[in-house]
């Protein structure tokens, strides 16, 4: 497995983390939980969107990666 | 006979009489009332009182009598504006256009003995508060007004912009007062079994559900006599906490095995940032891995 591809995995696990933790800040009636399943799912989409910068860098660099 | 007895046999007599015609006419009285209906309405009651009460036995027959009549009326107007529209129009009567084109019909708000103040009054109470929005009017043989807003001022639909929505069908109540509702689990295509699997995954118990719902998703909704309770999250919790832990562990290890010192620079800060994330969140995800976490820190020399 490639670099690439490593980086690309785990983008795909954390974007699916991202969206779990959204799912539980709307399912959830306790408003602490809630605001903290929000700030956590924020945080966690900038990571997403840093990463996501770094992929497309990534694929630029070397287009032999691009694609899954 | 004393009068008292009389009177509540005429009463109880009157009251059977009554609850058959009401079953004869339907629940069309209620749901439409045309003006004559209403009347009739009206005096059927009183008719009914006086059969319970005024007079000897005679006007109690002749009580029944006119009830009868006014019954049959009912049923027969009815009947025939079912059949012919010019016998619709007498008994119902015709609906009035109050504004067409986005103008008032004064001549029609004559006829109907409006004024502009009842016209603007029925108009914001649907939600047009001003004449400019409204496009068409209209009096319905009831008396309600209904409006059609211009087409830009109409509430934006999922067609409009193109929107594909899922359909929904009805959801059906399983759960009622704690028993199950076979019916309405034969309807959406589930059994009993389903239902106590469903339970089960949400930790709830049949005794404790006051009311539950399945939407057609076949998603189930509950809602429990003991408000208190707090239903337990599905174990996806702690899966997502598990991803995020990882996702940190693979941040790390790109910021080692990387050789650009730039890249190794970012993933370490974001690795970092992911890390003072988990700090924050396990104790909401996975309580017990937040405890031992907690421990690991305390057992530091």
């Amino acid at each position: 497995m490639t670099v690439s591809s490593q980086v690309k995995q785990t983008l795909a696990s954390l974007k699916s983390a991202q969206a779990n933790l959204e799912t539980f800040a709307l399912s959830t009636q306790n408003q602490k939980a809630k605001n903290m399943y929000t700030q956590a799912a924020q945080t966690t989409q900038s990571i997403v969107d840093e990463l996501q910068m770094r992929v497309n860098e990534l694929e630029q660099q070397e287009p032999q990666y691009k694609g899954y | 006979m004393p009068d008292w007895l009389e009177t509540a046999l005429r009463a109880s007599l009157a009251v059977v009489y009554l609850f058959f015609l009401a079953k004869m006419i339907g629940k069309r009285q209620v749901s439409q009332l045309t003006f004559f209906e209403y009347v009739v309405g009206i005096t059927i009651g009183s008719l009914t009182a006086q059969a319970a009460l005024v007079g000897g036995v005679d006007t109690l027959i002749n009580s029944m009598v006119a009830l009868l009549v006014f019954a049959l009326f009912s049923l027969g107007s009815a009947y025939f504006s079912m059949k012919n529209k010019v016998f619709r129009n007498i008994f119902e009567g015709k609906s009035t256009v109050l504004v067409k084109d986005g103008k008032i019909m004064e001549r029609n708000l004559k006829k109907e003995r409006l004024t502009i103040d009842d016209l603007m009054e029925q108009l914001r109470m649907k939600n047009a508060f001003k004449l400019a929005d409204v496009e068409f009017a209209l009096m319905e043989p009831n008396g309600r007004v209904s409006v059609l807003k211009k087409t830009d001022k109409q509430p934006l639909n999922a067609s409009q912009i193109g929107l594909d929505v899922r359909r929904e069908s009805e959801p059906q109540v399983v759960v009622m007062d704690g028993e199950i509702m076979d019916e309405g689990l034969a309807t959406i295509g589930f059994n009993r079994h389903w239902l106590h699997g469903e339970l089960e995954k949400q930790g709830v118990t049949l005794e404790n559900v006051f009311f539950a719902q399945v939407d057609s998703q076949g998603k189930l909704n509950l809602d429990l006599y003991d408000d208190k309770i707090q239903m337990a999250q599905p174990s996806n919790l702690k899966l997502t906490h598990a991803t995020l832990k990882k996702c940190q562990a693979d941040l790390e290890l790109f910021a080692l095995s990387t050789k650009n010192e730039r890249m190794k620079q970012l993933y370490g800060e974001e690795a970092q940032r992911m890390q003072e994330l988990l700090e924050e969140i396990t104790p909401w995800l996975n309580p017990d891995a937040a405890k031992k976490m907690k421990k690991g820190l305390d057992a530091l020399p």
